[in-house]
């Protein structure tokens, strides 16, 4: 029986040592592990970008998602009037022909007639009015905001646009409204007309799940094994492949790109080692940086974070309402010191709300209150501030309220260490630094959703730490400051009110002249460090990394190199690099019988030998 | 089932009672000859069983329903634009329901469950169900196979050292079991995959499928898209056996040696058994008896999969879909996925106990 059962696995093994595996067999599958580029017979048919990816799309659904990768995904498929160009970030017509014509409150954009869907169909100024309808009827929360301004939208023509605006100029028609995703009037229409009828159509529309959608854009969607990879491939007709855009011929140049799923940062660099994938589409951490850095075929690069991460106050409380407080409260925060320790280098100490990426917008005169001061200096400076404004400290060193009274310990709300370490250690850090000019605080790492619920719900908090991720626009510096937004779930928890401020941040959105409006958002920059209702802390960098060896035309942006994958060349090779007589899967079976076959081979001995000695 | 009352009889009761089906009386009828006809408690004990499960079960619905609304954070900030109108807040939550009194969104939610309806993911937006129809087959792959696994060379290793007792098999085995069982699982899952996987190639890095394969599977035979799964599950599956034999290894060797000092199988010995018959056959099969019960217990844990397993090696089950729900406030998904669960350990917990009366005659309910 035992010798049978021997025979048969040997025999099972002989059977898939020489088995046809299909296309593979030639090649071996060895090969197709270690990444197309070594396998010839991908490199002679098909060249896809492969995207080490965290997580799946949530959904693809573009009004609905709300997640980074759905995004990464959905991008691909949704053009829009104007786009900002790589690098220098300026508005370009893109669907549109030229800059938009103003008559009045009148505006006209003229659209390109070569553009088409994947299903042949032409794009259409009939498809911008539905998407915009769509938008403004069902008031679609992650467009309304763009299109608040706007009255109508009319058709001139198939290839005209008339929007009609509900003010006079505004900067965000151009940077918000012109940039929006554009859908397809013929996949959405039914589904639209079913939305309306139902008892609640928002949801109805939001709920909708897009099985393939219609793209206009350079990649069509292939197909999507939930739990394993999605496949997009470049479409053949794309209309701007070839066209320059900012000195860079736009592609896609290869077949496709393909997202596979890692569920750790971990795996996913052992990928990008092993030449599984060619990016990874995730800021990875400093600490992995100097293990990649050695090996020859990866590229690790940093680029500025579009974004920032600041302190902010409850003006609504004592003493946080009073500036000198604050004052002295920023001359403590030692932001080289977070930058260099915690972040290992990979940022920048952040003196106002304008990332130093977004050039044109970010003011670099702005004082650096305490910038590069050692201890002592800073201890000195923030007491002289609060001496001035009439602190006083009792005998154990305690800071004194001017009326005499102690401060009450407050609390410093972070993220906890497991969701940002970064933030969480931060304030831990900026508690002890306080405590040395006597003020008590304590750093209290919070779950994300409750600081949520704490700051911009309940309006119930001392100090939290939190971060932004920006747009390129700065009108986030109006609306994060405004006392209009200064209401629950508004953007001013901290209850800054300022009139001169709102006044001058409401002109910046009314402003159409682009240098007016940079000297307007200066100054609202310049208010702000003054007033100082946020300390900023730091810009962190996105730290990235490639495989040098299969694409090449990478390019840094701000907010890393995502942006630069539709201009990359595949570099063929004309030989494999590895060569290797069996397959993995062969060489693992191998193995698995190599370990059964000694331990049968064991058991069998074994056996023989206690028989022999049960007959003696 | 079949028809089993007569047709006059079934006839009669249907139009009496007005009831356009009969199936309700062949129920009856089963229950009633199980009870009546064949004398046997069981029945009654299960049917028992089965409504305090349904009570139990509604009462979890209860207190998660409960749980989810005390957590902080609002499931609409996932939706909600920074800069929109809060009037358009406020017709948004309306239209997920969320503005309506707590109360009125349990009943809705419980009239919905009875239905049969769990209703739609607020992040997916896909119904509850089949995102966790998606899901649940790999987990049950993954985690149950390693569970029977584990269960079986814990069962194995366990009668092995109880036997040999004081022997420093016992002494290792015991060792590298304890030691195992309390390893960190991402930390050993990232060093096998590193030694297994990076450095000798043997099993790829992770996930369930090839990409590179299964993008051309139309010309691949399905015997190879198979094997390729079956390359995918062993390390996790090796990494997860290993992590976790000890339990039934332990619980099998106290519960061999309690049944070693039994008088049947002294008994054994002075007929001159063998000793591998009196093991195997008289000691352990009267062993099995708390392994069997607490493996049922620990197959329907293992449908809920493990978040850390699955995060590390990509495992696109259960476990991190429900963690994902959780941190969203994605209350459909979340609370469905749980009282699945729930569902299951309570069931698992009933074949638990009929398990024992039938492993163990003395016991009768």
């Amino acid at each position: 029986m035992k010798r049978a059962f021997l025979l048969l696995l040997i025999l099972i093994g002989c059977e898939l040592w020489t088995m046809d595996y299909g296309p593979w067999t030639k090649n071996g599958l060895w090969t197709m592990d270690h990444g197309l580029w070594t396998n010839p017979a991908f490199a002679q048919s098909k060249v896809y970008l492969r995207v080490g990816s965290q997580d799946e799309p949530k959904t693809l659904n573009p009004f609905k998602a709300s997640d980074v990768w759905s995004w990464n995904v959905m991008g691909w498929f949704y053009e829009s009037l104007y786009i900002r160009e790589p690098i220098s970030k300026k508005v370009i017509p893109w669907v549109a022909e030229g800059y938009p014509q103003f008559s009045g409150k009148a505006a006209i954009v003229k659209m390109k007639r070569e553009i088409t869907w994947d299903d042949g169909t032409p794009l259409t100024a009939w498809d911008v009015k539905f998407t915009a309808d769509l938008i403004m009827d069902f008031k679609i929360p992650r467009y309304i905001s763009d299109w608040e301004f706007i009255e109508k939208v009319e058709v001139v023509d198939d290839y005209t646009l008339k929007f009609t605006l509900k003010v006079g100029c505004t900067p965000l028609f151009q940077v918000g409204t012109l940039m929006s995703i554009i859908v397809q009037k013929k996949a959405w229409e039914k589904l639209v007309q079913q939305a309306k009828e139902s008892k609640a159509p928002l949801r109805t529309l939001l709920d909708y799940q897009v099985k393939r959608p219609v793209s206009a854009g350079p990649f069509s969607f292939s197909e999507w094994v939930k739990g394993s990879y999605l496949k997009i491939v470049a479409r053949k007709d794309y209309w701007a492949k070839g066209k320059e855009v900012a000195g860079r011929k736009t592609g896609p140049f290869y077949d496709g790109i393909l997202y596979k799923l890692y569920g750790t940062t971990d795996t996913a660099i052992l990928a990008l080692r092993k030449g599984e994938i060619d990016f990874i589409y995730w800021p990875i951490e400093p600490g992995f940086v100097a293990e990649l850095s050695k090996e020859e075929k990866i590229t690790v690069t940093t680029s500025p974070d579009n974004g920032f991460f600041y302190l902010a106050f409850n003006l609504r409380k004592r003493p946080y309402n009073d500036l000198s407080f604050r004052k002295a409260f920023a001359y403590m925060v030692d932001k080289e010191f977070i930058v260099q320790r915690i972040l290992q280098g990979y940022g920048e100490p952040a003196y106002t709300i304008v990332p130093p990426g977004n050039k044109f917008w970010y003011n670099p005169d702005i004082p650096k209150l305490g910038g590069g001061l050692p201890k002592d200096e800073r201890i000195k400076k923030a007491k002289e501030v609060l001496k001035k404004a009439g602190y006083i400290w009792d005998r154990k060193g305690s800071l004194l309220l001017p009326s005499g009274k102690p401060l009450r310990s407050f609390n410093i709300l972070t993220p906890p260490a497991d969701y940002d370490p970064i933030r969480a250690m931060s304030g831990v850090l900026i508690a002890e630094w306080l405590k040395e000019i006597g003020i008590p605080a304590l750093a209290k790492p919070t779950s994300f959703g409750t600081i949520t619920q704490k700051v911009f719900t309940q309006q119930d908090f001392d100090l939290f730490i939190l971060g932004w991720q920006l747009g390129i626009d700065p009108d986030y510096v109006r609306v994060f400051f405004h006392s209009r937004q200064a209401v629950p779930d508004g953007q001013n928890p901290m209850n800054y009110r300022n009139k001169a401020y709102d006044k001058l941040s409401d002109s910046s959105s009314e402003e159409c002249d682009e240098e007016k409006r940079r000297k307007i958002i200066f100054k609202c920059q310049e208010i702000i460090m003054n007033d100082l209702p946020y300390i900023p802390l730091f810009f962190r960098d996105r730290v990235e990394a490639y495989n040098n060896q299969t694409f090449s035309g990478w390019f840094k942006d701000l907010g890393g190199i995502s942006g630069s994958i539709i201009y990359l060349q595949p570099k063929i090779k004309p030989k494999p690099s590895i060569q290797h007589p069996a397959s993995r899967l062969q060489l693992s079976l191998i193995w698995i019988f190599i370990i059964l076959g000694i331990a049968g081979g064991y058991y069998v001995l074994r056996k023989r030998r206690k028989k022999i000695k049960d007959k003696k | 089932m079949g028809r089993v009352i007569p047709k006059s009889v079934r006839n009669r009761f249907g139009i009496c009672f007005g009831f356009g089906s009969i199936w309700i009386w062949d129920f009856l009828w089963i229950y009633a000859k199980g009870v009546w006809v064949l004398k046997m408690n069981m029945y009654r004990y299960i049917g028992g069983r089965l409504l305090q499960i349904i009570f139990t079960l509604f009462l979890i619905i209860a207190i998660m329903f409960v749980i989810f609304r005390i957590m902080p954070g609002d499931p609409a900030s996932l939706l909600i634009d920074p800069k929109m109108p809060p009037e358009a807040k406020a017709s948004l939550r309306a239209q997920f329901g969320l503005d309506k009194p707590l109360l009125s969104q349990f009943l809705i939610y419980q009239k919905n469950i009875f239905r049969g309806e769990f209703g739609r993911s607020f992040y997916h937006g896909q119904p509850v169900f089949e995102i966790i129809m998606e899901r649940l087959p790999n987990t049950i792959l993954l985690f149950t196979t390693a569970t029977i696994l584990a269960w079986g060379l814990g069962f194995f290793l366990g009668k092995i050292i109880a036997w040999r007792r004081e022997s420093k098999l016992e002494l290792s085995l015991t060792f590298l079991g304890l030691l195992f069982y309390s390893i960190f699982i991402p930390w050993f899952g990232l060093i096998m995959i590193w030694v297994f996987s990076y450095k000798l190639g043997l099993f790829p890095l992770s996930g369930m499928t090839s990409a590179e394969l299964w993008m051309r599977k139309e010309e691949i035979s399905s015997l190879i898209l198979t094997l390729d799964i079956l390359h995918h599950l062993f390390l996790p599956l090796l990494v997860l056996t290993i992590l976790s034999f000890a339990g039934a290894m332990l619980l099998t060797r106290s519960s061999m040696l309690e049944t070693l000092k039994e008088d049947y199988i002294l008994t054994a010995r002075a007929i001159g058994f063998k000793e591998k018959v009196i093991r195997d056959k008289y000691a352990a099969r009267n062993a099995l008896l708390p392994v069997v019960t607490s493996l049922a217990l620990s197959l329907s844990f293992s449908m809920g999969g493990g978040v850390l397993t699955e995060t590390v090696f990509s495992w696109p089950g259960l476990g991190r879909e429900i963690v994902t729900a959780t941190l969203n406030y994605d209350y459909p998904l979340a609370q469905a996925a749980f009282m699945f669960l729930s569902a299951l350990v309570l069931i698992a917990n009933l074949i638990a106990d009929v398990l024992y009366a039938y492993l163990d005659p003395r016991i009768k309910y």
